[in-house]
C-alpha cells in the first residue's frame, strides 16, 4: 500500500520526523511558479551556443569563423585561441588518477576532437536563434581519424590512440582486495562459477538540459552565475578555478533544477563559458543546452565490461571471488570516470560474507562522451554484476536462488564490516528484507504457479536482487548547516546540498522543527546561493539527508544549548536543571517555570536580557563530519512474463523492501525509491546510449533514445524495515540511488529465469524485444 | 553503412544504358537533388579544394544540352565520364528533419563496359560522407539489369539525426534515380535500329 500523506498541522509538534509530511515543494511546482535557468531574463542578455563537433575523431585545422561573426546578431565567436589570449589556460578540471595519467579536458576543443559533440567553437549573439544560426556558418577544417568508439576498439591491437600520454588507450589501472588469498579460495573451491556481464552505456536525460545564466558587474568585479546544477559550491570553485577569479568574487545560485541525476555534479563547457564570455563582453549570457546538445555532450553512464567469477564449496558457500572490470571513461576521463569504476570493484561483494577477494579495474578511452555519475554512479553497476552472478550460482549448483543468498549473506550480528573488497558497511539485516519481500511476493507457491503456466505456453520469471550500497557522505567529507532562529521566532535553515527533485526544503524542515520544537511552517529552508548558505558538498551519492540532515541537527542542538544558557538567566536556575522539551526550557521539577524558545531568541537579540559572556545572536552554523558511510539495502523481486513469440516482456509485479535506516519522511522515501526503480529497469529493459562504429552516437534524440514510459512501469509493491545507521545523528541512510540499484538485476534475472526453459542462462541488457525474442531462438545479439 | 540492389530497365540495350549512364548531364538532370555535376580538373578528392559558390554560379542558367535519346550518341561519349576523372557536384539531401546540400567531389575509379566504380566524398556545414560505390550491367530477356552497390561512412549530423531513416533514403533516391533513367531512355524506339547501332558502335571504340 503506497504511504499516506499528512498536513504539517495535524502531526503533534517534536513528531515531524517520522510522518509523511506532504510535500511542500508542491504548490510551487505544480501551479506554475516554479522559475528553472532558462526562466531566468536580465535587460541586455545575449545568448551563447556551442558548435559540438561533426566527427568522434579527428584533427582540428583552421576554423574559419568569419562568415558567423558577419551573420545577423552575432555578437561574438571564440575558438580555443581566444581562450587562452584572454589569459586562462581554457581547459576544465580533469581527473588525475592514481596509477594512471592525467590528460587535459580543454573548454573549446584544441587541435583534437575525440568524441562526437564535443565543443569546438562558441558564438555569442543576441538571440537565441541568431546564435543557432551562426553554428552553421563556423567552417572547421578537420581531418577525420579512425575511431574507437566501442572498449573492444579502443583495445584492440594497433587501435587508434586518442591521447599521446594513454598507451592502448589505457587511462589507469586499478586493484582492490587480496590476490593471493583470492588464488588460494579459488584452489580450495569445490566449484567456480565465471560470468561475463556488461553494463550497457546509458545517457542521463533530465527534463531539464543543462543552463546556465551568467552576469558580470564589473566595478565590483563580481561574477554571479545562475546554473541548473546539484552542487553549487563545487560550481563556484571551478569557475574561480577555471576563469582565474577569486572565489569570494563569485556568487553561484540555483533556481528550480529539472532533474540531475549525478550529470548536472559537474559545470560544463556551456557553462563556464557563459561566465567567461560574461566577463568578456560585460553582457549577460544565457546558455540553454538543446536535447540533442544533452545527449552529445553530457556525461554518459555506466559502460563497463567485467569478467567475475565466484568459487565456491560443495555446499554453496562462497568462498572467494575474483574479476577484471574494463571501464569506458569516454573521450575524457572525469573525476567520477575514475572514480567510479574502482567504486564497483570495491562493491562486488554486495551482501555476502565472502572471506576473499580481488579485483582489478582498467580505465579506457573511447571516441565516446565522458563517462561520469548517473544515479548510484558504480554500485548499480556493482549490484548488477554480484546480484546477476549470484543467480548463476544458484542455477549451477541447483539451489534455490534466494536459498544461495540466505546462505550467503552477511549475518546482522557481524555489523559494522569491512569486506573483503574493501568496503565498509554500517549496519544491515539482509535476511529480515529478503524473508518479507518473499513473504509479499507469495515465493512459496510461486514455482507452482510458473510451472502450471509453462504448460500454457505462458513464460513467467522470477529475479532477485538483494542489493547494498555505500553511500551518505563519508568520515572524510564535509557539509555545513546553519540554523538561525529571529527575534521573531521564525527559523531559517541553510545547508550546500541541493535539492533537485527530492524534497529536501520538507525533510530538512522536519528535523529542525523537531529539535527546536518549533512549528514546521516556523522553518524555511534555504539551498542553491553560495551567498547565503555555508560551505557544503551538493546532493550526490545519496548523501542530502544523512549529510545535510545531520549538520542542520548538530546546528539546531548547539541552538538549543545556548538558548538553555539564556533559558537558565532568564529562569534564574542553574543551567544544568533546565530541560527542554517540545520547545520550552523549564526548570527541572518546577513545571509552570517554562520560557519558550522564540522568547529565549527574542531575549537572545536583546543584549541587555543576555546573561554574561554570552554573545547575541540565535544562529549556529554546524559543519558535519560522520563517523562513515551508510549502508542501506533490501530485496527487490520481479516476477516478469516474456512472450517468446514477440519478444515482449510484461511485469506480472515488482516487490521491493527497502532499508534505509531511520526515516525522516516515509512518503519522500517511498517516491525516491519508485524513481529509482524506473531508472534500473530504464536501464533494464529500454535505455542504451550506442555509437555507430564510426563514432556518430546513434541514439541522440528522444526519438532514438529509449525512455521508460509511465505505462511500461510496474506497480510497485513497497514496504521498508528500518535499521538504523550509527553514523550519524538522524539514523538515516541514503535513499536516492537505493531503487535504481536494486532494479536491474531483479528485472534481468528475471527474464532469464522466465527464457529458461528455452535454455537461456544469459541475457545482456536492454532487454528489447529483439534481444528476448532471439534468446528464446538460441541466439545473441 | 552496405546497400546494394538490382534494378532492371526493360527496353535498352546494355550498350545504351551503359551510355546513358555514363553522361553528368542526364545523372546530374536525373539524381534527386542535385544541383550540378561537373567534371573539374586539377584537384584532389578533398571538396574544400573545389570553389562550389563559383560552380553553381556558373550553373545556374546555363543551357542543359539534350540527352539521350535526343542527343547524339557521339556528344554524350565525348562528354562521359573517364576513369580517373574528378567531377563537382551539389547534391542536397532530406533525411530526417535535417536537409544539408553536401559539396560533393566524385572519383571514377573504374570504367570498363559493362562495369563502372566511382567513390565520393562530401561535405555540408554539419555533415560529411565518404563513398564506394559501382554497378555491373547484364543483358536480361527485356532490357538490362544494373546491379549496384554501395559503402558508405556518414559522419555529424546526418549520421546522429538519421540513422533510422537513412535506409529508406537511400533506398528512395536511388529509386527514383533509374526510374527517371528508365523513363527517357526507353523512349528509344525499338525501330530506330541506326540509332542502336551508333550506340553500339560509339560504346565499341570505349
Amino acid at each position: 500500500m503506497p504511504v499516506e500523506t499528512v498536513e504539517a498541522e495535524d502531526v503533534r509538534a517534536g513528531e515531524f520526523a517520522g510522518s509523511a509530511v506532504k510535500r511542500r515543494e508542491d504548490p510551487h511546482l505544480l501551479t506554475g511558479e516554479a522559475r528553472y535557468t532558462d526562466d531566468v531574463q536580465y535587460p541586455r542578455m545575449a545568448h551563447l551556443a556551442l558548435l559540438g563537433s561533426q566527427y568522434g575523431h579527428a584533427e582540428i585545422g583552421a576554423i574559419d569563423t568569419s562568415a558567423a561573426e558577419e551573420s545577423e546578431g552575432v555578437l561574438a565567436v571564440y575558438t580555443h585561441e581566444d581562450l587562452t589570449e584572454s589569459g586562462i589556460d581554457g581547459t576544465m578540471p580533469a581527473a588525475d588518477p592514481e596509477n594512471g595519467v592525467a590528460v587535459e579536458r580543454p573548454l573549446l576543443a584544441r587541435e583534437r576532437v575525440r568524441y562526437q559533440g564535443q565543443p569546438v567553437a562558441a558564438v555569442v549573439a543576441e538571440g537565441r536563434y541568431d546564435a543557432f544560426r551562426a553554428l552553421d556558418l563556423i567552417e572547421v577544417e578537420y581531418d577525420r581519424l579512425e575511431a574507437a568508439p566501442e572498449l573492444e576498439d579502443a583495445l584492440a591491437e594497433g587501435a587508434p590512440r586518442l591521447h599521446d600520454a594513454a598507451e592502448g588507450n589505457v587511462c589507469f589501472e586499478s586493484e582492490t582486495g587480496d590476490e593471493e588469498a583470492t588464488e588460494e579460495a579459488f584452489s580450495d573451491a569445490d566449484h567456480t562459477v565465471a560470468l561475463t556481464v556488461a553494463n550497457n552505456r546509458v545517457i542521463p536525460t533530465a527534463m531539464e538540459p543543462r543552463a546556465a545564466v551568467a552576469r558580470y558587474r564589473k566595478s565590483e568585479d563580481a561574477l554571479i552565475v545562475e546554473l541548473s546544477s546539484q552542487n553549487p559550491h563545487s560550481v563556484q570553485d571551478r569557475l574561480s578555478d577555471v576563469l582565474d577569479v577569486p572565489e569570494h568574487r563569485v556568487t553561484v545560485r540555483v533556481p528550480d533544477v529539472g532533474g540531475g541525476f549525478g550529470a548536472k555534479l559537474q559545470p560544463y563547457s556551456g557553462h563556464l563559458l557563459s561566465a567567461w564570455c560574461a566577463m568578456a563582453l560585460e553582457r549577460p549570457i544565457k546558455w540553454q543546452a538543446r536535447r540533442t546538445d544533452d545527449f552529445q555532450s553530457m556525461v554518459h553512464a555506466r559502460h563497463q565490461e567485467t569478467e567475475i567469477e565466484a568459487a565456491l564449496s560443495a555446499e554453496g558457500d562462497l568462498l572467494g571471488l575474483r574479476g577484471h572490470i574494463d571501464a569506458d571513461l569516454g573521450g575524457y576521463a572525469t573525476g567520477g570516470g575514475v572514480g567510479i569504476p574502482q567504486g564497483t570493484a570495491a562493491m562486488l561483494c554486495g551482501q555476502y560474507d565472502v572471506p576473499a577477494g580481488h579485483v582489478s579495474v582498467r580505465g579506457v578511452f573511447t571516441n565516446t562522451a565522458p563517462i561520469s555519475a548517473y544515479r548510484g554512479a558504480g554500485r548499480p553497476e556493482a549490484a548488477y554484476v554480484i546480484e546477476r552472478l549470484g543467480s548463476a550460482c544458484a542455477r549451477e549448483l541447483e539451489i534455490d536462488p534466494a536459498e544461495f543468498r540466505r546462505r550467503n549473506f552477511i549475518p546482522s550480528k557481524e555489523f559494522p564490516v569491512e569486506t573483503a573488497l574493501g568496503r565498509s558497511y554500517d549496519s544491515g539485516d539482509y535476511e529480515k528484507t529478503l524473508d518479507r519481500a518473499l513473504e509479499i511476493v507469495g515465493y512459496d507457491g510461486f514455482r507452482q504457479r510458473q510451472e502450471a503456466a509453462r504448460e500454457e505456453e505462458k513464460y513467467l520469471g522470477i529475479g532477485f536482487s538483494s542489493y547494498v550500497e555505500v553511500c551518505g557522505g563519508s568520515s572524510g567529507d564535509m557539509e555545513g548547516g546553519l540554523v538561525r532562529m529571529n527575534p521573531e521566532g521564525g527559523v531559517v535553515v541553510g545547508t550546500g546540498t541541493q535539492d533537485t527533485g527530492q524534497g529536501h526544503a520538507t525533510s530538512f524542515a522536519q528535523v529542525v522543527a523537531d529539535e527546536l520544537g518549533v512549528d514546521y511552517d516556523a522553518v524555511e529552508v534555504i539551498e542553491g546561493d553560495t551567498d547565503r548558505v555555508p560551505e557544503g558538498g551538493g546532493t550526490a551519492g545519496s548523501r542530502s539527508l544523512p549529510m545535510g540532515g545531520g549538520a542542520l541537527r548538530e546546528a539546531a542542538g548547539r541552538l538549543v544549548e545556548k538558548g538553555r544558557t539564556i533559558a537558565a538567566h532568564q529562569l534564574e536556575a542553574s543551567e544544568a536543571d533546565i530541560e527542554f522539551d517540545d520547545g520550552e526550557f523549564r526548570v527541572r521539577g518546577v513545571p509552570d517555570r517554562t520560557v519558550t524558545i522564540e522568547a529565549v531568541a527574542e531575549a537572545a537579540y536583546s543584549p541587555g536580557d543576555l546573561p554574561e559572556g554570552v554573545d547575541a545572536g540565535m544562529e549556529e552554523t554546524a559543519f558535519f563530519t560522520p563517523e562513515g558511510s551508510t549502508a542501506p539495502f533490501g530485496t527487490h523481486v520481479a516476477i516478469v512474463e516474456v512472450d517468446p513469440d514477440t519478444g515482449e516482456l510484461g511485469f506480472e509485479r515488482y516487490v521491493a523492501v527497502d532499508d534505509v535506516g531511520t526515516q525522516i519522511n516515509p512518503k519522500l522515501v517511498e517516491g525516491q525509491i519508485k524513481g529509482g526503480i524506473a531508472q534500473g529497469i530504464g536501464q533494464a529493459v529500454y535505455e542504451e546510449g550506442r555509437y555507430d562504429e564510426n563514432a556518430n552516437l546513434a541514439t541522440g534524440s528522444l526519438q532514438d533514445y529509449a525512455m521508460p514510459k509511465s505505462w511500461q512501469l510496474p506497480e510497485v509493491d513497497w514496504e521498508s524495515t528500518e535499521t538504523p545507521s550509527p553514523n550519524n545523528p538522524l539514523g538515516a541512510k541514503g535513499v536516492g540511488e537505493a531503487g535504481t540499484i536494486a532494479a536491474m538485476p531483479a528485472v534481468v534475472n528475471a527474464a532469464i529465469d522466465a527464457l529458461s526453459p528455452f535454455g537461456v542462462d544469459d541475457l545482456d541488457a536492454p532487454l528489447s524485444e529483439e534481444t528476448l525474442w532471439r534468446a528464446a531462438r538460441g541466439e545473441t545479439r | 553503412m552496405e546497400f546494394s540492389d538490382t534494378f532492371e530497365i526493360e527496353g535498352v540495350t546494355t550498350e545504351e544504358a551503359w551510355l546513358a549512364l555514363s553522361d553528368p548531364v542526364l545523372i546530374e538532370e536525373c539524381l534527386p537533388g542535385c544541383q550540378f555535376l561537373v567534371r573539374v580538373e586539377d584537384v584532389g578528392e578533398d571538396p574544400d579544394e573545389v570553389d562550389f559558390d563559383a560552380l553553381a554560379e556558373e550553373a545556374d542558367g546555363e543551357e542543359k544540352p539534350p540527352t539521350l535519346p535526343e542527343a547524339d550518341p557521339d556528344d554524350v561519349a565525348a562528354r562521359a565520364f573517364e576513369e580517373s576523372g574528378r567531377y563537382a557536384t551539389l547534391v542536397g539531401i532530406q533525411v530526417g528533419s535535417v536537409n544539408p546540400s553536401f559539396e560533393t567531389i566524385v572519383t571514377i575509379t573504374k570504367r570498363e563496359f559493362p562495369e563502372m566504380h566511382a567513390s565520393a566524398e562530401g561535405g555540408s556545414s554539419s555533415s560529411s560522407f565518404e563513398l564506394d560505390s559501382g554497378m555491373i550491367l547484364s543483358e536480361t530477356d527485356d532490357g538490362v539489369e544494373v546491379d549496384w552497390w554501395a559503402e558508405t561512412d556518414v559522419f555529424g549530423k546526418v549520421a546522429r539525426m538519421g540513422q533510422r531513416v537513412m535506409n529508406p533514403v537511400a533506398n528512395q533516391v536511388v529509386n527514383r534515380f533509374f526510374s527517371d533513367v528508365e523513363d527517357r531512355i526507353s523512349e528509344v524506339d525499338d525501330e530506330s535500329s541506326s540509332f542502336r547501332e551508333r550506340v553500339r558502335d560509339v560504346v565499341s571504340r570505349g
